[in-house]
């Protein structure tokens, strides 16, 4: 028979929204509480980011991301959280039953609250359809970064890496510091994916090239990648025929885009936005499902981990508050300019955050709220890119007394190039 | 080292292993030789992996023969190798008037009295996302899916458990008759026997020159295939055949037996060692399938691949004795229906060796295969039971394909053992998932060190020359010692 436990809250996910959400649900009263980690250890992705630039907004100083999930595994030992590592959850039902395995047997929980904090996951060179041949040495970023900074291996002598996300150029400058010759950063965008700062120190301050408007559109090798193809594109990312060069290099790394990790939702049958690709989550990142919340990148990929964390802390609560909710009074979609709005639904305005990601950059630009087709609220940002999440708090929107559907426009003039 | 053998078999795709199996039941040494580190590494991997019902066979030909013939070997299969196809039915879909007269060739080919032609209502009624255009559509229930790495697999596990060496890296380069029996040169060393079977692949045709006979010349076609995501799984729970045209089965759709859905192939010529896909051929394949399902949901691809059919002018396979050396037969052109018919290949080649004076006598015990847990398919309380014989099955590494650590171990300790990280995948669906490895990959290496007692620089994807690392990163130096 299973091992049967009843539980307050289950967090499924022990990076740092699972973390930061278990250990807020322990603050906030809850006791009964499980995290369970597929992993031999919490931390998650930070694990294998041992570059600084974590931690400015929540602890207002800069850490590696060992340090910064450091910080929250030792809260741990003053809780009686139980910390289930190399667990890994099988299935969810819409009743919040869950069934893990582990070494020591089959586990099943009937859980009051579930926090889904599973994070995302790298898109691939099959997702992307990129022709050619499948030898040796194409990876996504992340896997390298894994395989450099915890294993210890350098996947390649010559590499070029397709996508400027910030993991992308984390790995340029990582590489580099090995001896290793990074060829190019190829971008199909016109512009940046990534942080600026992180073009600057990843990029800039190690004179790798950065190809915008480029992209990749064959793979050479046989048994080991030898080259690439790399064509210049149009506006619609359609290569420009007579464009065609090729780049020699042993490695391809892929930095192309990452999507929340929702197969489990999927199993407990909770609704997904097309935007964010995550659930549907209101200001305290509960799914339309009662009891079942998705906090980090899980809803939605954040940028910063501080963020994921601060709206991580808030489903913690919430779950542990168990209090009725209310209803939804605006429902949010993202409009012109706009990629994707989260949360997309808000039941109280008095606290909580609202994340705006632009769809490409503007400078002066203009963040609209509309309800009805009246905007009922502006805001002005100077400079902003799909990088970098817009944020207000949400008490900070003069929201309309009746509630409803809330557009998000943003206008501006267009940034080209970096 | 073993050199003399009764028999040995070139090639270890699909069709090698079939008849390294079916000839394992008797009293015989038996050498598999193969050029690569693993079997199923040529076009074996990288097919439709359907088992044609009857309805599909080409009357007239050698392929339709041993179509027929291999057909009645799949219960002694799941018997014997405890492997069992999918059985999912197939519907040949029309969409246009004049295309009804063909589905009617298939039910007068295939004689099942199961099976018949469907009005477009209840062709939607059973997979509602076809095209609203179908006609008719012709609904055969016979039709099945495998994994072809898995049925090469059971072949040759089955071939090893009965005693067949395998040899791998083991390229043919020569043969030499001498005193009634044939040497067979590889890079490496050479083995002698009386009886060879030349079933290389693409290099058939190569290896009968080399041998000093006169073969047609090889025509290399490429197919390229999407495969999606498992949340698509019942985008169609059946095989969508379009009606063929004269030189291919056409662009089709299948379900694959651990739930993803295939796309392909096209049927381009090529040469024999380009496997890679190109723009133009995947784009002919996305018009093909959105004939079928104008919907289908390329978003969700999670690999593209292609596969080269090794074919002949004549369009069938060509099974013959060479002139040069007795006791020697080539396997030419053996491209679709090759994975359905490999039993019926298999045992005609046997046919042909008794001809030749190759004496059969049956083993007293022939050792039955039987297939190692599926984790991922297991219900709760048989994963229960396995974490309690022992703990690895607990320890999932692939979260994608629920594979755990006891699986991914027994593959590289089984026979034929895995030895790449393709190898491993074939065996157990490791990194074959939606992530393709970005979660789990790192986790392979110290784990097949282990297990084969290799270094990292020998850690490979599947040819020799396909390294996984290029070196280690710095190691932290004592500054003190390196001072003095």
């Amino acid at each position: 028979m299973p091992h049967c436990i009843d539980a307050d809250v289950v967090v499924i996910g022990g990076g740092p929204a699972g973390m930061a959400s278990a250990l807020s649900a322990w603050n906030h009263g809850a006791r009964r509480i499980f995290l369970l980690e597929r992993g031999s250890s919490l931390g998650g992705i930070l694990n294998q980011c041992i570059h600084p630039g974590f931690g400015l907004q929540v602890f207002g100083e800069e850490l590696t991301g060992p340090e910064y999930a450091e910080r929250y595994i030792k809260q741990f030992a003053h809780t009686s959280v139980e910390l289930m590592t190399r667990t890994t959850v099988l299935d969810l039902t819409p009743s919040k039953k869950i069934m893990a395995v582990n070494p020591h047997g089959v586990w099943e929980f009937d859980s009051h609250s579930v926090i889904l904090s599973m994070g995302c996951r790298e898109k691939t060179r099959g997702m992307i359809m990129i022709p050619g041949t499948r030898p040796a040495g194409i990876y996504t970023a992340g896997l390298a970064q894994y395989l450099v900074n915890v294993e210890g291996y350098l996947p390649g002598k010559k590499v070029v890496i397709l996508g400027s996300g910030d993991i992308g150029l984390i790995m340029a400058r990582r590489l580099t510091l090995e001896g290793v010759d990074v060829e190019a950063v190829v971008e199909a965008r016109p512009s940046l994916s990534g942080l600026i700062r992180n073009y600057v120190q990843c990029l800039l301050d190690f004179e790798v090239p950065l190809l915008l408007s480029h992209t990749i559109t064959n793979i050479f090798g046989k048994e080991r990648v030898d080259g690439v193809m790399i064509s210049q594109v149009d506006d619609c990312w359609k290569p420009i025929p007579g464009t065609e060069r090729v780049l020699e290099c042993d490695t391809l790394l892929l930095s192309v885009g990452l999507i929340p990790e929702n197969e489990i939702s999927r199993k407990a049958g909770i609704p997904l936005c097309d935007f964010s690709r995550g659930p549907f989550v209101d200001e305290n990142f509960a799914t339309d499902m009662e009891g079942l919340y998705a906090c980090g990148n899980v809803a939605s990929v954040f940028d910063l981990v501080d963020y994921v964390t601060l709206v991580s802390e808030r489903a913690g609560r919430a779950a542990a508050e168990k209090r009725a909710r209310d209803t939804v009074k605006y429902w949010m979609t993202p409009g012109s300019g706009a990629g994707l709005v989260i949360p997309q639904r808000i039941r109280q305005t008095g606290d909580g955050m609202l994340f705006i990601r632009p769809n490409q950059g503007f400078r002066e630009a203009q963040i609209h709220f509309i309800s009805q087709g009246k905007v009922f609220d502006r805001k002005k940002a100077p400079v902003c890119r799909p990088s970098e999440m817009i944020r207000y708090d949400l008490k900070n929107i003069r929201w309309p007394e009746e509630g409803g559907e809330v557009t998000v426009e943003i206008a501006g003039n267009p940034i080209e190039g970096m | 080292m073993k050199t003399n053998y009764d028999l040995i078999v070139v090639g270890g795709g699909v069709v090698g292993c079939a008849i390294a199996w079916y000839l394992s039941h008797f009293e015989l040494d038996i050498l598999l030789l193969e050029k690569e580190l693993d079997v199923c590494e040529g076009v074996s991997k990288a097919n439709t992996g359907i088992i044609h019902s009857l309805s599909y066979l080409t009357p007239g030909m050698i392929k339709g023969d041993l179509h027929r013939r291999a057909l009645l070997w799949f219960p002694r299969i799941e018997k014997e190798l405890d492997f069992h196809p999918l059985v999912t039915g197939a519907l040949t879909v029309a969409l246009t008037d004049e295309e009804i007269e063909y589905l009617q060739s298939l039910k007068a080919i295939g004689g099942y009295e199961d099976a018949g032609i469907l009005g477009p209502g209840e062709v939607k009624a059973l997979e509602p996302a076809l095209n609203d255009k179908v006609v008719a559509a012709y609904f055969d229930p016979n039709a099945a899916v495998v994994s072809p790495f898995r049925l090469t697999l059971a072949f040759a596990e089955g071939a090893a458990l009965n005693g067949v060496d395998f040899q791998f890296e083991s390229k043919v380069t020569g043969f030499i008759s001498q005193r009634g029996k044939i040497e067979v040169l590889t890079e490496k060393r050479s083995f002698t026997s009386s009886f060879i079977v030349n079933t290389a692949g693409l290099s058939s045709n190569h290896l009968a020159q080399l041998s000093g006979d006169r073969v047609p010349k090889l025509q290399a076609y490429k197919g390229e295939y999407f495969l999606l995501d498992k949340e698509c799984r019942f985008l169609t729970r059946r095989i969508l055949y379009p009606v063929p045209t004269e030189i291919s089965k056409g662009i089709l759709i299948a379900p694959t037996p651990e739930g993803n859905i295939l796309a392909g192939p096209n049927f381009e010529l090529t040469d024999a060692d380009d496997t890679g896909t190109t723009q133009s051929g995947l784009d002919e394949v996305r018009t093909g399938v959105r004939k079928l399902i104008p919907t289908f949901p390329f978003d969700q691809t999670i690999q593209i691949f292609a596969g080269i059919r090794p074919t002949l002018p004549e369009r069938d396979f060509l099974i013959f004795s060479s002139q040069k050396h007795p006791g020697l037969i080539h396997l030419c052109g053996i491209e679709s229906p090759g994975l359905t018919a490999s039993p019926g290949i298999a045992e005609y080649v046997v046919d042909l060796l008794v001809q030749k004076g190759l004496s059969l006598k049956e083993k007293n015990h022939v050792v039955f295969r039987k297939a190692f847990p599926i984790f991922h398919e297991c219900d709760w309380q048989k994963r229960e039971e396995l974490i309690a014989q022992d703990p690895d099955w607990g320890q999932i590494i692939c979260r994608c394909e629920e594979v755990t650590l006891a699986e991914i171990k027994h593959a590289l300790k089984m026979n034929p053992p895995a030895q790449t990280m393709d190898g491993l995948k074939r065996r157990v669906r490791v990194t074959a998932g939606r992530c393709q490895g970005s979660f789990c990959e790192m986790h392979l290496p110290s784990i097949i060190m282990d297990i084969l007692g290799c270094d990292s620089h020998h850690l490979v994807k599947s040819g020799k020359k396909s390294y996984l690392f290029a070196g280690e990163t710095k190691k932290v130096v004592n500054i003190h010692a390196a001072l003095h």
